[in-house]
């Protein structure tokens, strides 16, 4: 990115610092906004949005610390949607966008951006970037997995006004709605969507009032590239030299087999290179394109970093991407298919990139996090006689990675979400939808074994209220438990992995792949998603806390065997044998050499 | 008020605040050094303060006063420790861990950092013990309770000396009959153990914030009741006329039994009596839309009141804990007079919200601080009298000040120190100002509607300034502006919450008829239980409010509504106060949509008699009060400016002082910016008002 070379205006630190806490409550008001008023519970209960704030070039100049997944993809995205009208872009005009060939990331997080204009000239954009409940095609909720063409997954949005110069357009608006189900919901979102981009606008608009125009301009590019000098300063502690990372996409029922990614970080000075390659695009709906891969880069490389917020534009300056030949995984072209891609395969993405800098610098790390997979669900409502379609952002909470100072989080994940996600309580779910929470619990032996243990994964088991429910499962994760970090490894693999299971009448089963299936009331399926990993040697890990961990259900007397050389001689008084234990740990740390 | 005094006593961080109001209505400010290890022993130093300064023996005082009111930190401090009692939860099988996966969230501004630990466990997981029943989202039963379940529970508990116990089952709101007998089963198998049900505590939708809510109740409920027997017994040895009443977090008062039986309501009763203060200082001019800020030593306190209500939080995380149960909406910053300046990461400088707290307190102090704080900056401005506060008996240390502001921020930044000190003041405003945004503009409030009131020791010094940052030109500020939240609390009411559950579409004459027969039956219950605790029907109010939403949200948008029989006829009074708060906070309504109630709640009041006003005499003029000059500066190029000093005690009333100038109160500095104007009330006030075509846009 090229950088600017017009002339600084010195700006008074103080008002610097004022200007800085404005932007961040513009966009903390623009966010709560959204999660009050939306219809769609990923939405509302779920957080599955993101806003930010651009200046006119159009730079972000303030990136809510919302999902990462849509942190580096709206940056590209706000500059296709800006190009493709320039020129033609007026007070009062509202944009809508969604498509990942013109820099968007998967069809069904759709963005809403509002130029705000000041005395006739534009000055910022608000930008909503939310989950909607589905974008039409020929499945519920957006996930096909048997889609071999973006055409066949969804309605593509390239980008569109859908206000002009104040004014509605009906006929667009109801292009769009006629294409998607739930169309009451739809209308309610994009009313929340749009009430967030105008709460942003009020804020800023607020501001160029109290503070002047030439003021918080030059407080903005001052915050831009102070936010690059931090990124620099970071990069510069970092030795010179190349370091890769790869790590495994699981084939999850596509037939093409584990996919690997590789990202090569080439650190010089003060200036990262990061190279990813991945092999050529398939025929299923895990390709990612430039905008989407984009995050998964960004991700690893603040795994890495670390940084406190804010975030903006100028942390990237520094940073150089090549996303590999057109036409493969991660740099993905039309017709490939897309839509699981922000979980599958941008975590994939996201581990090769933190490997790398693991390389890098080993002693700031954290372990991976558990990767996402999930459900949505669609059916009719015989409740209130209307259908309901929506992901199951609850069945996507998996394990956070341990740190080299604590256990990874329970039920904090997935890692493209890095805590940001919600899962709505129980008795939302079940009044928004006909169905029956049996259970949402952490799991036993999930959490990735190390000195410092992963955190937990969760388990959703869930039952159809009173009618048929089709059920769609995405992503991966389901065989190869999340990376650990500085040795860490798991023996316990299966209660690592997500999975799930399907009790119908009698018969049952455990799937590993993505399926389009209906169940009935008296049928129950159980997601289960993956723990985080661990950090360091578990043979390490301190008695007492395994020990503490049995008495909690997170490890079982046989995972503390396993997973850790613990051996508990009663599994009542949960009484230790010493000796034995000590025995095998030292066994198992000369089979480790 | 019939008897000589009223005593209120509020206990915080550092500091014990006791306000005696007298039937003239003077009102004696009392300060004693909180004893958080044995949270009674200030209480009797305070008596003793009083009992030295009115020649009269502490009885005297106690059986001499119509009401003693008490607000503790207890509860608070419990759970910031993590000292509550050994609790255990019966839940629903399969929801044992909701209270842990937190909704599976990580809190904002932590995403990246590799060392926010997890919230700590009120209940770990081996005493969260899940019972098979299960209610469904209609409130029918789909498996009934079992009993053996709950049975086997009471002997872990047992075994493991739990002390208290929270229930707390899936839609348990529309079908409490199994909280109800799994707590029959409790009391039999574990007598004495102090129980709390979800479904009563908090009858509302959210099985998380139920459970969390009880646990939070369980967890304190032990320790709050050694805490009111302690208290209840010490004032009953002095002879008082009536039970204590203890200050809540609703803003409202309560006996004692109901603090042990609704502990969670205890939590953050501090600041929570600052509306009512803001309120009633604002009485005699006749305003009704008021923001209270209070700044103390390390925290800034922020609350509002709109009409004459107070904003309400419900379903909040309040120190990581999910909290139903209402409490003022109290919007709390880590910014006081001892707030730290530090220079971050990106160069810049950063006020708080690490506070050099009292020990060892900001640089001037002189008792070792060495970094440079609010308080500091606020000194070496000419703000602060260098003689020192409470008229010398604090005295303060300019050369520490200067020294602490010069090495840590003004020559790393390369700036003078009084452009650095005025760079910390308008830094921590900032702060101060975002925080009243927060309760203000993303709730739907235009903060120039607003006056604004001050309380707190250190307020007084900024409060012009933030009325300027935030286009307020009204400002009140009570002489006793340090000890206006123990004064909030005696000129409150007795107040109890009561709610229910009813997700009802507004679209039939059903559902207008269940929501009238809830708010009829649960008013009922608060008026029986104020009778018995004294009052006359005459005395008892109510306010109802609901929570709303169109169709298909989830989040709800609470609304007031007045007392009439809710019916066809009246529901559309009810819709168009929704559709109007929904535009305020959201920019826009949906007035063709179907609106759905989810949650009814009505709050009882018992009314308490208001003690006499203080009342200022004739005292003397601003000309005469006038003690000197101080050099100050007002401006980030950090000019001195030739500032005139006076004394408040023996300004009369109507004295009027144009900015720039300092009033200096015994427990408070007033600092009036350039365009500024103060004119003493004869209601103990400073009304404070921006000059004409002076102050900032």
């Amino acid at each position: 990115m090229a950088r600017k070379t017009a002339k600084k205006i010195e700006v008074d630190p103080i008002t610097l610092s004022v200007v800085r806490g404005i932007l961040e409550t513009t966009q903390r008001e623009m966010t709560l906004s959204l999660e009050k008023t939306a219809r769609s519970s990923v939405f509302n209960l779920a957080h599955d949005y993101s806003t930010a704030l651009f200046n006119a070039t159009p730079e972000m100049i303030l990136q809510g610390q919302d999902i990462p997944i849509h942190l580096g993809s709206l940056i590209p995205a706000m500059k296709v949607v800006a190009g493709y009208f320039e020129g033609d872009i007026h007070e009062g005009d509202l944009l809508i966008h969604n498509d990942p060939a013109w820099g968007g990331s998967h069809a069904i997080d759709t963005c809403f951006y509002k130029p705000v204009f000041w005395k006739g000239r534009l000055k910022y954009w608000t930008v909503c970037k939310g989950h909607l409940t589905d974008i039409g095609g020929p499945v519920p909720a957006g996930y096909n997995p048997n889609a071999k063409e973006i055409y066949a997954e969804c309605l593509r949005i390239p980008p569109v006004k859908v206000w002009d110069r104040g004014v509605p357009r009906r006929d667009v608006l109801n292009f769009i709605f006629t294409n998607m189900r739930a169309r009451r919901d739809q209308e309610g979102d994009f009313n929340a969507l749009i009430g967030a981009c105008q709460v942003g606008e009020r804020a800023l608009i607020a501001m160029l009032e109290k503070y002047g125009e030439a003021t918080v301009d030059a407080c903005i590019d001052t915050l831009l590239d102070m936010a690059e000098k931090q990124m620099r300063g970071l990069i510069s502690t970092v030795p010179d030299g190349t370091y890769e990372g790869s790590a495994i996409v699981e084939d999850a029922g596509h037939g093409f087999g584990d996919l690997t990614i590789t990202a090569k970080v080439t650190i010089k000075a003060d200036t990262c290179h990061i190279e990813i390659s991945s092999p050529p695009q398939i025929p299923y709906f895990i390709n990612s394109y430039e905008g989407n891969s984009y995050s998964g880069v960004y991700l690893g490389l603040m795994m890495f970093a670390q940084l406190p917020p804010p975030y903006n534009e100028g942390l990237y300056r520094c940073i150089s991407v090549n996303m590999g030949p057109k036409g493969t995984l991660c740099n993905a072209v039309e017709p490939a298919p897309h839509m699981n891609c922000t979980t599958t395969p941008m975590e994939t993405l996201t581990d090769a990139v933190r490997l790398a800098f693991e390389k890098a610098v080993p002693s700031k790390v954290s372990a991976s996090w558990g990767h996402a997979n999930g459900l949505n669900i669609a059916g009719w409502d015989k409740r209130h006689d209307e259908e309901y379609v929506t992901m199951v952002l609850a069945t996507i909470i998996s394990g956070a990675g341990a740190t080299p100072s604590q256990d990874g989080w329970h039920a904090c994940g997935p890692e493209c979400c890095f805590g940001a996600l919600t899962s709505g309580d129980v008795e939302l779910l079940e009044y928004s939808y006909p169905i029956i929470i049996h259970r949402y619990s952490l799991m036993t032996d999930s959490g990735g074994a190390g000195k410092n243990r992963g955190g937990s994964g969760t388990a959703w088991e869930v039952e159809p209220l009173n009618d048929d429910m089709t059920f769609i499962t995405f992503g991966e994760g389901r065989r190869i438990p999340a990376v650990g970090a500085a040795g860490a490894s798991s023996t316990m693999i299966d209660t690592k992995v997500g999975r799930l299971e399907l009790v119908e009448g009698s018969h049952s089963e455990t799937i590993r792949e993505n399926v389009i299936k209906v169940i009935k009331p008296g049928d129950r399926i159980t997601n289960m998603n993956p723990g985080g990993g661990g950090y360091g040697n578990p043979m390490e890990r301190p008695v007492e806390k395994v020990v503490w961990d049995v008495k909690n259900g997170l490890v079982s007397i046989q995972g503390a065997r396993e997973d850790y050389g613990v051996i508990i001689k009663d599994p009542t008084t949960l009484d230790v044998d010493i000796a034995a234990t000590s025995a095998l740990r030292a066994k198992r740390a000369v089979a480790a050499k | 008020m019939k008897s000589d005094y009223r005593l209120g006593i509020d206990a915080g961080g550092t500091f014990t605040d006791f306000v005696l109001a007298d039937k003239t209505g003077q009102v004696r400010l009392f300060k004693a050094l909180s004893t958080p290890q044995d949270p009674t022993l200030a209480i009797k130093n305070g008596l003793q303060l009083i009992s030295e300064d009115l020649g009269v023996s502490a009885e005297t005082v106690v059986s001499n006063c119509d009401l003693c009111i008490n607000g503790t930190t207890v509860g608070l401090n419990a759970l910031i420790t993590h000292k509550g009692a050994k609790t255990g939860l019966i839940c629903t099988a399969g929801h044992e861990d909701s209270l842990e996966i937190r909704l599976g969230h990580k809190e904002d501004g932590y995403r990246y950092d590799p060392e926010y630990p997890p919230a700590t466990m009120l209940v770990p997981r081996y005493l969260r013990r899940g019972i098979r029943e299960r209610i469904l989202s209609d409130g029918s039963i789909r498996q009934p309770l079992n009993e053996a379940d709950v049975r086997a529970a009471c002997e872990v508990f047992k075994a493991e000396g739990v002390e208290t116990v929270a229930i707390s089952f899936v839609w348990s709101v529309l079908h409490p009959d199994h909280e109800a007998r799994a707590g029959a089963i409790v009391r039999e198998m574990m007598p004495g153990v102090i129980l709390t049900l979800g479904s009563e505590l908090y009858p509302q939708v959210r099985e998380y914030t139920r459970t969390s809510t009880a646990v939070v109740n369980a967890y304190l409920a032990p320790i709050m009741k050694r805490y009111v027997a302690a208290v209840d017994s010490y004032f009953r040895s002095l002879g008082a006329k009536q039970p204590v009443r203890y200050y809540q977090s609703n803003g409202g008062l309560a006996i004692g039994q109901a603090m042990t039986d609704r502990s969670v309501y205890a939590i953050n009763s501090g600041p929570a009596s600052a509306p009512a203060a803001g309120q009633y200082v604002c009485e005699p001019f006749g305003y009704k839309n008021v923001i209270t800020v209070d700044m103390g030593g390390t925290s800034f306190d922020i609350t509002l009141t709109k009409d004459g209500s107070t904003n309400i939080n419900k379903n909040i995380d309040f120190l990581r804990y999910r909290i139903g149960v209402p409490m003022i909406q109290v919007e709390t910053l880590g910014a006081g007079g001892g707030s730290i300046g530090w220079i971050d990461e990106m160069g810049l400088m950063q006020m708080g919200p690490q506070s050099a707290g009292s020990d060892p307190g900001p640089a001037c102090y002189g008792q070792g601080g060495k970094l440079p704080t609010v308080s500091d900056a606020n000194l070496v401005m000419g703000y602060l009298n260098p003689d020192g506060l409470v008229g010398g008996r604090l005295p303060l240390d300019y050369q520490k000040a200067h020294d602490a502001i010069k090495t840590n921020l003004a020559a790393p930044l390369k700036m003078s120190v009084e452009r650095a000190a005025y760079g910390m003041f308008t830094i921590v405003n900032a702060n101060m100002v975002n925080g009243i945004r927060r309760v203000t503009v993303e709730r739907g409030y235009d903060p120039r509607d607003f006056v604004l009131v001050g309380a707190g020791g250190a307020t007084a010094a900024h409060i012009t300034a933030l009325a300027d940052a935030i286009g307020i030109d009204t400002i009140i500020l009570p002489k006793l502006a340090s000890g206006l939240c123990a004064f909030g609390q005696i000129i409150s009411d007795v107040k109890y919450n009561y709610m229910a559950t009813a997700p009802l579409r507004l679209d039939n004459d059903a559902a207008f008829a269940r929501i009238d027969a809830l708010f009829n039956q649960i008013e009922a219950q608060g008026v029986a239980h104020l009778k018995s605790d004294g009052f006359k029907a005459k005395d008892i109010n109510t306010k109802r409010s609901l929570d709303m939403r169109y169709v298909g949200q989830v989040h709800e948008c609470t609304v007031e509504i007045g007392n009439f029989t809710v019916d066809a006829k009246s529901i559309s009074k009810i819709k168009e106060a929704f559709h109007k708060r929904h535009k305020e906070l959201y920019t826009y309504a949906e007035p063709l949509s179907v609106v759905e109630v989810v949650n009814i709640e009505s709050t009882v009041f018992g009314v308490v008699d208001k003690p006499e006003r203080m009342t200022i005499g004739k005292g003397t003029t601003a000309q005469k009060a006038m003690k000197g000059h101080r050099d100050a500066v007002f401006s980030a190029d950090g000019k001195r400016v030739r500032t005139p000093i006076y004394d408040g005690t023996p300004l009369g009333v109507g004295a009027s002082i144009k900015g720039p100038a300092v009033i200096e109160e015994v427990t408070t500095t007033i600092v009036l910016e350039p365009g500024w104007t103060a004119r003493l009330d004869a209601s103990g006030s400073y009304l404070i008002t921006r000059d004409r075509k002076k102050g900032a846009t």
